[in-house]
Parts: C-alpha cells; sequence; structure tokens
C-alpha cells in the first residue's frame, strides 16, 4: 500500500508542472478562450515530450499506468489547459486494453505518431449515457451527436453507436466528407461541438467491452480534472489569505477563513483518493462501474464547492479574470457535469445500496 | 500509488473475522451495553481471550510487549470491532495505558499496567473543569505537595465513568506561578481516596457521565506520573491516541448499513423510492469519502509520520458524518425514526438510529473539537497564518 505518489510519479508530476508553468503562460490561454480556439502549441509539446504515451504498454513508450495518465490529466487541469489530452487518451486505452488487434495497433501508432487525433462522441440530444441510439447502417452514420469535446478540431470522432443493436465504437473522419460541426459555448470556454453525421463513413472498430471502458475512462479522467481544478483553488486561495489584509492581520488568520480553508481541503484530500484509486482499480480490470461513479460523484461535488468557498475568501479580486481563479471555477463546473454529473453519477450509486460493500477492504 | 492492502493484511480481516463471529454473542453485547464498557463476567472472558491474541497492543514494540506490527493492523482492528459494535478497549487500554507505558516509571508500570490490560483497573479520566473545556490549560484544580503526600481540590467535570472505575487519571495544577501549560501534573487517584465526592451527571444519550469533587484528597507522591509540571505533555500525548478511534469509520458504515437492511427488509417500498435512494447514496459518498481521510491517517502514522492535518481531518469528517447519518436516517424512517429500542419491535433497527442522533453530538466537540481541529488542518496542515 501507498497512498501517495511514489518517486517516479513525483517526478512525472514535477516535471509536467514545471514544463507547463514555464510553456503554457496565462495570458496566451486568455487569449485562446477569447479566440474558441485549443492549444495547438502546448498539445505539440506533449506529444513532443511523449506523455501521450504514459498510459499504453511500455512497448509503445508508455508506463502501462492510468495513475500516471492521471497525474498529467490533474495537472493540465491545474493550468487550465486546453487540450484534449484526456479525450485521446480514453480512446486509445479503451482501444488498446478492449479491442485489442490489429486494426486497434494500427490507429495507436497513428494516434502516438501524431497522425491522428481522435475524441470520444458519445452523447445524443437528450444527454443520457444510457440511451445512445445512433446506428451504424450499411458502414455510414447520419443522426447528431451532443457535448463532443474538441469535437471541432479532432480529425477523428470515435463515436458510440448501436451496431446490429448491440453497442459498438466506430471511426469517423472528422474532417471527412458528411461531417459538421458546430461549436457550443460551455461555461468551461474549452471546445465542444454538436455533430452532424449526414451519411458519413464509418468504421467498427469496437465492441461493447470498449464502450463500457471508454465511458468509465472517461469519467475517472474527468473526476481528476475536477480535482485539478479545485485543488488549484485551494492552493491559490490559501497564497492569497496569507497575504492579503484586512484589519490589519492576513485574512487567512482569521478563524472564519480559516474554517473555509479547512473545509477546502477535507474536499480535495478525499476526492482526490477516490479519484486515483478508480483510476488503480479501472488499471487492475477491477474497477465497479459503482466505485467509478462514486470517484466522480466525489469530485463533482467537491470542484464547485471548493471553488465557491475560493470566491468567498478572494471577494471581488476573485471575479475579475485578470486573477486565475475564475479558470478553475468555470472549468471546474463543466468537468463537474462531463461524463455523468454529481445526479447522474448518484443515481448510478443509488442503483446498486442495497447490495453489501465491504466498507474496510 | 498502490491501493491494495497486502496479503496479510487480509488475511489478518479474515482471522479477526472468524474471531468476532465466534464471540459476538447476545450475552456479551447486553452486558456491554448495559454497563457501559465498565465490566462484567462476559467482558472479562472475551476480554482474557483477546488479550490472549494480543491484538489491541499488536502494533507495540516487542520489547514493550507488542508484536511489532505496523499500524495499518491497528487500523483494520479497531474499523472492524468499530463495525461490529464490540469492546475491544475503553480509553483506559487505549489512551492511558500507552501513556503510562511511554511516560510512568517502572514501579508504575509494575503497579499499574497489568490491571489496565486484564480489564482490573478503569481509568476516568479527569482534563476538563467547569471552567476549562477547549481552553484545557486554563485547569484550576490544585495539587499541593505535603510531606510524601499530594493534596488534591478542586472540581471536574465529564469524569466518565468516575462512579466505576478504579482510578482517575487527573490534570492538576502543581505551580499556580508558572504560564498556564507549564504548571501541570498528571495524579493517579484511586476512586476509593478519602475526600473524593462523584456525582453522576445523566445524559441525553441514556448513558451518564460524572463531576468529581476534590476536597483535601491525599494521595501518595509516588502517583504523580512523568515529572514534575510535565502534565500538558502527557495530556497531548493521551489525546492523540484518544482520537484515533473518534475517526473510525466502522460504526458508521455499520449505522448505514443497518438503515438500509432495515429499510429493504420492512419497507421495501420506501427503498425502491428514487428519492429515498438518492439520499441512501449520498450518505454511501460521503462514507467513502470519510474512508478515504481515516484510511489516510492512519497509513501516514504506519510510516512513521505524524499526520497533525490528517488526523483532524479525518477526525472532523468522521464526527460531522455521523451526525448526517443519524439525522437522515431519522428522516428516512418517518415518525418511526423517533421510537427508542425501548419499543421493541415497534422500534426500527433497534432504535439505533434515534440513539445515534442522541449521542451523536458528543463526538463533534469531544476529543478536540472540530473547530480547534479545523485551526489544526489551516495552521498545521495548509500553513495559514496564526
Amino acid at each position: 500500500m501507498n497512498l501517495d505518489l511514489d518517486p517516479t510519479q513525483e517526478l512525472l508530476r514535477d516535471t509536467v508542472r514545471e514544463y507547463l508553468r514555464s510553456e503554457v503562460p496565462l495570458d496566451r490561454i486568455r487569449a485562446l478562450e477569447r479566440d474558441q480556439h485549443w492549444d495547438e502549441a502546448l498539445w505539440k509539446g506533449v506529444c513532443d515530450q511523449g506523455w501521450l504515451a504514459l498510459p499504453f504498454a511500455e512497448t509503445r513508450g508508455g508506463s502501462g499506468s492510468l495513475v500516471d495518465a492521471g497525474i498529467l490529466v490533474e495537472e493540465l487541469a491545474r493550468r487550465a489547459a486546453i487540450v484534449p489530452l484526456m479525450e485521446v487518451l480514453a480512446c486509445g486505452v479503451a482501444l488498446e486494453r478492449f479491442a485489442p488487434g490489429p486494426r486497434s495497433e494500427a490507429l495507436l501508432e497513428d494516434l502516438l505518431a501524431g497522425r491522428i487525433l481522435p475524441v470520444p462522441a458519445v452523447l445524443e440530444a437528450d444527454d443520457d449515457f444510457g440511451r445512445i441510439a445512433l446506428s451504424l447502417e450499411d458502414g455510414c452514420l447520419s443522426g447528431e451527436k451532443r457535448f463532443v469535446d474538441y469535437g471541432q478540431f479532432a480529425s477523428r470522432h470515435l463515436v458510440a453507436v448501436r451496431d446490429a443493436g448491440a453497442p459498438a465504437l466506430c471511426l469517423v473522419d472528422a474532417q471527412g466528407p458528411g461531417v459538421s460541426c458546430r461549436a457550443l459555448r460551455t461555461i468551461g470556454r474549452t471546445p465542444a461541438a454538436a455533430v452532424t453525421y449526414r451519411g458519413a463513413p464509418a468504421e467498427r472498430v469496437a465492441g461493447r467491452e470498449a464502450v463500457a471502458a471508454l465511458l468509465l475512462l472517461g469519467r475517472a479522467f474527468a473526476a481528476l480534472q475536477c480535482v485539478g481544478s479545485a485543488g488549484q483553488a485551494l492552493d491559490q486561495t490559501v497564497a492569497y489569505a496569507s497575504v492579503r489584509e484586512a484589519f490589519g492581520r492576513p485574512i487567512g488568520s482569521f478563524q472564519a477563513v480559516k474554517h473555509h480553508a479547512a473545509n477546502m481541503a477535507i474536499k480535495v484530500v478525499s476526492s482526490r483518493h477516490l479519484a486515483y484509486e478508480a483510476l488503480f482499480a479501472l488499471d487492475r480490470g477491477r474497477a465497479s462501474a459503482a466505485q467509478v461513479a462514486l470517484a466522480k460523484a466525489s469530485a463533482s461535488r467537491t470542484a464547485p464547492e471548493v471553488t465557491m468557498l475560493a470566491h468567498q475568501i478572494h471577494g471581488g479580486n476573485g471575479i475579475i479574470e485578470e486573477n486565475d481563479l475564475y479558470f478553475f471555477t468555470l472549468r471546474g463546473k463543466e468537468r463537474s457535469l462531463a461524463w455523468g454529473s454529481l445526479e447522474e453519477c448518484l443515481a448510478d450509486v443509488a442503483a446498486g445500496v442495497h447490495e453489501p460493500v465491504d466498507w474496510l477492504r | 500509488m498502490d491501493f491494495e492492502w497486502e496479503p496479510e493484511h487480509q488475511a489478518f480481516v479474515e482471522e479477526l473475522r472468524a474471531f468476532i463471529r465466534e464471540w459476538r454473542t447476545p450475552e456479551l453485547l447486553a452486558e456491554y451495553a448495559a454497563s457501559y464498557g465498565a465490566g462484567g463476567p462476559e467482558l472479562a472472558r472475551f476480554r482474557t481471550a483477546l488479550e490472549e491474541k494480543g491484538w489491541a497492543r499488536m502494533c507495540w514494540p516487542v520489547e514493550q510487549g507488542g508484536q511489532g506490527k505496523n499500524l495499518l493492523y491497528q487500523f483494520l482492528f479497531v474499523e472492524e470491532m468499530e463495525y461490529w459494535g464490540m469492546p475491544y478497549g475503553n480509553l483506559t487500554y487505549t489512551s492511558i495505558g500507552p501513556s503510562i507505558q511511554h511516560f510512568g516509571s517502572e514501579e508504575q508500570k509494575k503497579r499499574w499496567l497489568p490491571g489496565i490490560w486484564n480489564g482490573d483497573y478503569t481509568f476516568a479520566i479527569g482534563y476538563s473543569e467547569p471552567n476549562a473545556g477547549t481552553d484545557l490549560a486554563a485547569l484550576r484544580t490544585r495539587a499541593v505537595r505535603v510531606g510524601d503526600e499530594w493534596v488534591i481540590n478542586g472540581q471536574k467535570i465529564w469524569t466518565s465513568l468516575a462512579d466505576v472505575a478504579t482510578h482517575i487519571w487527573l490534570a492538576a495544577r502543581t505551580d499556580p506561578d508558572l504560564p498556564k501549560h507549564q504548571g501541570i501534573s498528571v495524579l493517579v487517584v484511586p476512586t476509593d481516596a478519602p475526600g473524593l465526592t462523584i456525582r453522576p451527571l445523566h445524559a441525553m444519550y441514556g448513558g451518564h457521565t460524572c463531576e468529581t469533587f476534590y476536597d483535601d484528597v491525599r494521595i501518595p507522591v509516588g502517583n504523580l506520573v512523568g515529572g514534575l509540571n510535565r502534565g500538558w505533555g502527557i495530556v497531548m500525548h493521551a489525546l492523540n491516541h484518544e482520537r484515533v478511534g473518534l475517526a473510525a469509520t466502522g460504526a458508521l458504515a455499520r449505522l448505514y448499513d443497518q438503515l438500509v437492511a432495515h429499510l429493504a427488509e420492512e419497507r421495501p417500498e420506501r427503498l425502491a423510492d428514487p428519492v429515498v435512494r438518492r439520499r441512501l447514496a449520498e450518505l454511501a459518498l460521503d462514507l467513502h469519502e470519510h474512508r478515504a481521510l481515516a484510511l489516510r491517517n492512519a497509513w501516514i502514522i504506519s510510516k512513521g509520520g505524524t499526520p497533525i492535518a490528517e488526523a483532524s481531518m479525518a477526525k472532523v469528517s468522521g464526527t460531522e458524518l455521523r451526525a448526517r447519518i443519524a439525522n437522515t436516517a431519522m428522516d428516512l424512517l418517518g415518525r418511526y425514526g423517533a421510537l427508542s429500542k425501548e419499543n421493541g419491535e415497534l422500534a426500527p433497527a433497534e432504535g439505533r438510529m434515534e440513539w445515534a442522533f442522541r449521542i451523536a453530538p458528543i463526538f463533534r466537540f469531544g476529543g478536540g473539537t472540530n473547530e480547534v481541529m479545523r485551526d489544526i488542518i489551516a495552521g498545521a496542515g495548509l500553513g495559514l497564518p496564526r
């Protein structure tokens, strides 16, 4: 048992953090938000660093560890980065582990070489993971997907469909014929699209297990994005409360402020633990849907609660966009809805409340 | 990162669970409940069996009578015993014994420890006074040396178990001229000492605590533990031991499971209600978050660390959650939720939720009030200024 990062993981975290601090100026992020664009320069950097390979097999240059990938996801969230990392990794891991074979091999090679940039396209008009209706007909898709993160900038969509009634994943050339994207403006200010497919050519690449895995991976990674936002908001708040003075004292010395901060820390520590624990279990093929739902429910609850307390302590300074706090408030809330909101995840937990749990193991 | 229990931890839990299945009899539980932990023949038999296993002290160094095990064993032990509501050691065992072991003289260890381990001795704890609670160092009970004796005068409150205890573990002021944290010593007072008056205070959870009055109580000088005016450090050490049990998940998980089991058996239509399930799911979420904090606390101790902020996080989270579970459970039970166990089969889950609600406040302020715990998280944990 080791509930903290091991030395290699600490090194990874520090390296990523330092890289993002020096390579990603926050004013660039502000400009990207204004332009509704994504951070191509950072994406190139992430690929050049070899970080994309992290969760994949060692033969592909990775560590085969979802926890390592999670560290990367958390750090990117802490820097409010606008890159489709978790989307690409979720696609790749679902294919590598749940649809093994020559086709997935070739796709992973293309993905790691930067030749393709696939993102998941799952939800439809009714925003329900349990009701995916888009159907693969004669190798073509006709219909709509919504909330496709980075959908307008990706080169491929990995689309959750029904193939002869059964869940499946198929690959669509996102820039090819029959595909049109309408950009959505979300509170998170990161790109997302509503996508219409009109007879778009689609290739079936994976079946039911990969669909289920994709949903769990997306959910667990999104939990860490929430945790990253909340953790950064907490750190920034502690720094602010230590220097901001009122009545001749740092506001962080007032008990009311301390108690807000303590409650924030309790939230962040427990949610982070559950998120990494879920990734650890997923890595070993042992994560139940309920475990991942609990982790995401926790993170989805934590991000808005913690960032709202951060605002309370920052006062007016936290509201203006010259301050960095808004990144984490807005991204955190958007991520708390993505891949299963608090309510959706609690509904998944609720479905099994009568089942016995071994609380202590 | 590695969230897996080691095989030897898992094996220990299996062995422990088998032991609990064997010993968890209605007679034992009835005696435990009736005596509020003080004792009786069944409890004595059980304590002997437990002592033979050596589990309660298994994480102590071998040379001090322990098994030198990793502290995660202690965590699993406490969690499992708490879950099943088993008597695994009161504060005498978990807090006072270790303190005597740590601070006592060889003579004192010989005199008191065997009786503590076999259950013959029960120590009540005399820290708080009517005007010294959270600000414990404000305590005023005086001990004055006269010849070979300490003469004690003053008043203590929340001296739980004093009416059945053999001794009182007393914090008293031995030098009023020193700064308030420095003039305190710890003294062991036999409960049959002349001049000691014990008055029970009946509490809303059905049990009682005591206040104790000291009117020229005389004890031998050899009953002072750990050096003159060294009491504050000893009290803090003992309180740290006390807080470990307060942060356990086991008793909370048990409450939750009992609530769900009651609904499943007696009120299936209510358990099928999506609103009820939603509220249960939220409690399950809270429990998992708390479990994470309690485990982190134990894991840090097991590595040899001192989890100051983490211990406080677990204490706050567990005790707030206990109140939340009890309150929500009663809401979900409706008017039946108000029925105490005296109502027999009419009381849902044997009245445990109703009782949990009555006892819940104690945990939030006891063993270090949650407001002070949050100060510690913010100060020692996050580094916010004083």
